[in-house]
């Protein structure tokens, strides 16, 4: 498939690895020279320099042969424009980076998709309901829900407290007979593991569960922390994302904000109705604590210096607040800081990139990769045909040994399906594997 | 540069309109088959246009622009040349035994304050009843607003004069175009009269009254064609139109426009519409269970009495069914305060008005949230858009201004009123309802009684504290500032 990248900044760039690894054709344009080399150095793309506005540039792009054309330089207006553009060259398909949440909504979408612009893409709105999702779940360190949440994966720490330690994945896969969970993924020390049933749970493992919504409740006790509801959440840091953020989470939560710049400050004050906005250096500890940081059920950083948001987290923590989050996109950082004991590192242009590698793949797939280092994708399925899938119970259905179903939802049912349990025409199927496991999956629900 | 012709060529034009509704209103005698009063009017009318005509025409090649300075001097001088010249039918026909009296009574009008001096109502001649209501109706849209409704010549210093005369914190524009503004609030006052005159007539009022009580309904007003007010009319049906027409009449007509417009989005994001229909159940509810608790009426006649009095009270109107002084001196305190309140911006009513309330409220109340949050930036909010300092600023200077003058006016009445029974409480109600265009008062001055007893001195100062009152307090106090009179 013929894919065009306008742009190629931190989303572009993860985007055009992400869907050079799947054997898609890939063009890059951009028109900063140093990074179009670097794409032609490591990655097995076609790079075009150029204004990505220009006529031109998009004619030797080769844009209108193009399947999907993504635009994702920093400018909105430039973005909607090139989609415009493109789609009238004959783009099959165009999707947009915008950075006004406002063009979201449904109505303008539609209108977005007349002019030609099929697909709209805020990383911010993306990474903003990435955090309240995991302010709710506060419990769990990342939350991956599918078909609205009727199949949930999440991912938690065990630490000594945890009931799960020392028992195995089958144990606790049939702990509650009424409850269904599976085990689908394991991190042990940097490597990325499919448990088996006899795999044995050990202190420090980040085990990723599948279940179903109303079972996650019951997850939440093999954690082993003190469960806790969130309720005060203080945000600091300045940007766009932390207004669509706390706008987000003012509605449930009490929110304080704090930044540093006062004029910044003034036009939070005048978009936010509920939430508290302090003018402080997010650092200063003093100020942070005279807002009732001790106080404070959920901490989120989420200033443009990821340094310092991974300090402050830490001094969070440190002051018994329940639930970090840190902004972070430098991936080197990502591993450290998950290891030092911020809870959960959110990368938005990595959450924008695949949310976007979904669109693009013919299931649907949500990636955890890059989050914690976990190199496995996960991936929903769809059986459209009526072929040998249906014939045999799934245990003999021969499915990659670095696979794991995690969860099969039919029609609004949804359950975790055991080895004889049959799949039908229409189930979607959530499947966890690994990167080498992915081409033979494809195969076989072809 | 003051550009004086400019002021000259509006304030003729002013005339010319009043001259032209006391030429109108001429026929209706023969249509009213009550022509006594018919010379005067048609006398003043003459008396009226001759002026604004000359002022008008020597003056038409004048400079078009009007500034601020031009806008305040326009409205304060045109007020009182409006109140001057409206007050020559009462002298012509006699009605007063002196111009003070004819001049209060006037002003009285305009301001739609509504207090008489009038003590047998029903002896006045129809037509110059008709002419008194009339006034009030003028008055409480505004003739300037009306004036640049309907005449272009304005042009472009309109903005300057719709602001001075129809003042408040909130941004009465509904169209890009301040004339067509002005057109569309009084299409909706015009259309709402009518209705209620209708209304009215069709529940057993005469036709006369029911035109009489609904320019003066509409305008928050309050004069009536009875000396007994409303309470001369015994079905609750009167009663509860009214109530109903007076409440409208209070809210904001740029809400009102919405509201016909049928986007209720835009009226339910009104924090001071909110507020102010809240404000009205809460104190209906409470009056209504005082009144069948400890006066024998009752559900319905409390009920009735209460929203009526309240209402009637809180939008400025100041029409009577019952004695509200009557009943404890805890109620009547309690009227009294409300004398202070207003209803919203951009109606026909006076007071301090419930945005300025609930912006002084509201900003007191965060004002404790941050002595606790002292690095905080806390800003207040009405329709969710924060209310910047400069207005904040305003908002308190001219509470500050409004009972400041309460306090002096109340001194300058205690001093003029001093032979009355309770001198001080009337002296006081005097002057807040004066300064909040009500009409009725407390004490010596209460729902049943009328501004006659008053000497001239106290009639003059009252009038002026209505024009005060109306225009809001700055429009006319800047005319005494020697800023006004420098250029810098």
């Amino acid at each position: 498939m013929k894919i065009v990248i306008s742009g190629a900044g931190a989303i572009g760039f993860h985007l055009a690895e992400l869907l050079s690894k799947e054997n898609q054709d890939i063009t890059l344009i951009d028109r900063d020279l140093d990074v179009l080399r670097q794409a032609d150095r490591h990655l097995d793309v076609l790079t075009v320099h150029g204004d990505v506005s220009s006529l031109e540039v998009l004619r030797q792009a080769n844009v209108g042969d193009a399947k999907l054309f993504i635009a994702v330089t920093t400018s909105e207006a430039t973005n909607i424009l090139t989609s415009v553009l493109a789609k009238k060259m004959g783009a099959k398909r165009t999707i947009a980076r915008i950075s006004d949440v406002d063009k979201l909504h449904d109505e303008n979408r539609q209108f977005f998709e007349k002019i030609g612009v099929d697909v709209l893409i805020s990383p911010q709105q993306l990474a903003a309901q990435e955090i309240k999702r995991l302010i709710e779940r506060a419990t769990f360190t990342d939350l991956f829900e599918f078909e609205n949440g009727k199949i949930s994966i999440v991912g938690f720490t065990l630490d000594t407290s945890s009931p799960i330690i020392n028992k195995t994945i089958e144990q606790v896969d049939n702990l509650d007979e009424e409850w269904k969970f599976r085990g689908v993924a394991l991190l042990r020390e940097h490597k990325t593991l499919i448990p088996k049933g006899s795999t044995l749970l050990q202190k420090g493992d980040h085990l990723y569960l599948s279940a179903k919504r109303e079972s996650i409740e019951r997850v939440k006790k093999f954690v082993g922390r003190q469960l806790k509801d969130i309720r005060r959440v203080m945000i600091v840091g300045g940007s766009s994302l932390t207004l669509i953020t706390a706008k987000e989470l003012e509605k449930e939560y009490s929110v304080t904000v704090v930044l540093e710049d006062e004029d910044q400050a003034k036009y939070f004050v005048s978009q936010l109705h509920r939430s508290l906005v302090v003018v402080a250096d997010p650092c200063d500890v003093d100020a942070l604590k005279e807002e009732g940081l001790e106080q404070m059920d959920a901490f989120i950083a989420l200033t443009p210096n990821f340094e310092s948001n991974i300090v402050t987290s830490l001094m969070a923590e440190e002051m018994g607040v329940y639930k970090t989050i840190a902004l972070v996109e430098n991936v080197n950082y990502t591993h450290i800081s998950q290891n030092i004991g911020i809870d959960t590192i959110i990368n938005k242009k990595l959450i924008a990139a695949n949310s976007i590698f979904r669109f693009v793949r013919k299931g649907k797939v949500e990636a955890i990769a890059g989050l914690h280092g976990v190199s496995a994708e996960i991936i929903e399925f769809v059986v459209h045909k009526t072929n040998r899938l249906l014939n045999h119970p799934i245990k003999n259905l021969h499915f990659p040994d670095k696979s794991i179903i995690a969860g099969v939802v039919r029609g609004d049912q949804s359950f975790v399906p055991e080895g004889d349990s049959f799949l039908e025409l229409g189930d979607k199927v959530i499947v966890l594997a690994l990167p080498e496991a992915i081409h033979k999956l494809e195969k076989i629900f072809k | 540069m003051f550009n004086f012709r400019i002021v000259v060529n509006v304030i003729g034009a002013l005339l010319l309109m009043l001259g032209a509704f006391m030429l109108a209103l001429a026929p209706f005698g023969w249509i009213m088959n009550s022509t006594e009063g018919i010379f005067s009017l048609f006398l003043s009318g003459l008396l009226t246009i001759v002026p604004g005509f000359l002022f008008f025409w020597f003056t038409t090649k004048a400079d078009k622009s009007i500034r601020k300075k031009e806008g305040f001097a326009i409205v304060a001088l045109g007020w009182i040349f409006v109140s001057l010249f409206s007050s020559m039918p009462y002298h012509f026909s006699g009605v007063f035994d002196h111009p003070v009296d004819a001049f209060f009574e006037t002003v009285s009008g305009l301001t739609t304050t509504g207090a008489t001096v009038l003590e047998d109502i029903e002896s006045v001649p129809q037509l110059l009843l008709l002419w008194r209501s009339l006034t009030q109706w003028i008055g409480g849209m505004g003739i300037i607003v009306l004036t640049v409704a309907i005449l272009p010549l304005l042009g472009v210093g309109g903005a300057e004069l719709f602001v001075a005369e129809a003042p408040g914190p909130t941004s009465n524009k509904i169209h890009p175009r301040i004339r067509e503004t002005a057109k569309r609030l009084w299409y909706i006052y015009v259309g709402l009269t009518a209705i209620l005159v209708l209304a009215l007539s069709f529940v057993g009022m005469t036709v006369f009254d029911a035109i009489n009580h609904g320019l003066t309904t509409m305008a928050t007003g309050g004069f009536s064609t009875k000396t007994a007010s409303i309470a001369y009319y015994e079905q609750p049906l009167v009663h509860y139109i009214i109530t109903l027409f007076m409440f409208v009449a209070g809210v904001n007509y740029t809400v009102i426009y919405f509201g016909v417009k049928l986007r209720w989005k835009r009226v339910l994001k009104s924090d001071e519409f909110k507020t102010y229909v809240i404000g009205v159940i809460a104190l209906v509810l409470s009056l209504t269970l005082y009144l069948y608790f400890n006066e024998q009426y009752d559900l319905e006649r409390s009920f009735r009495t209460a929203s009526f009095q309240i209402v009637s009270i809180i939008t400025t109107t100041g029409y009577v069914t019952e004695d509200y002084t009557s009943w404890s001196p805890l109620i009547s305190l309690l009227f009294f305060c409300l004398l202070f309140s207003g209803a919203c911006a951009g109606s026909t009513s006076g007071g301090i008005k419930v945005i300025r309330h609930l912006v002084l409220f509201k900003n007191s109340l965060l004002e404790f949230k941050r002595l606790l949050h002292a690095k905080a930036l806390i800003r207040i909010k009405i329709d969710g858009n924060v209310v910047q300092p400069r207005v904040m600023t305003h908002i308190l200077v001219f509470l500050l201004l409004y009972l400041g003058t309460f306090v002096i006016g109340s001194l300058v009445m205690s001093t003029v009123l001093y032979d009355f029974d309770e001198p001080m409480l009337s002296a006081m109600g005097s002057v807040a309802t004066s300064l909040g265009n009500v009409g009725p008062s407390i004490a010596d001055l209460g729902p049943v009684d009328n501004f006659a007893a008053i000497p001239l001195a106290g009639k003059g100062f009252l009038s002026f504290l209505m024009l005060l009152g109306r225009l809001e307090i700055f429009t006319v106090l800047i005319l005494l500032t020697p800023y006004f009179y420098r250029t810098n």
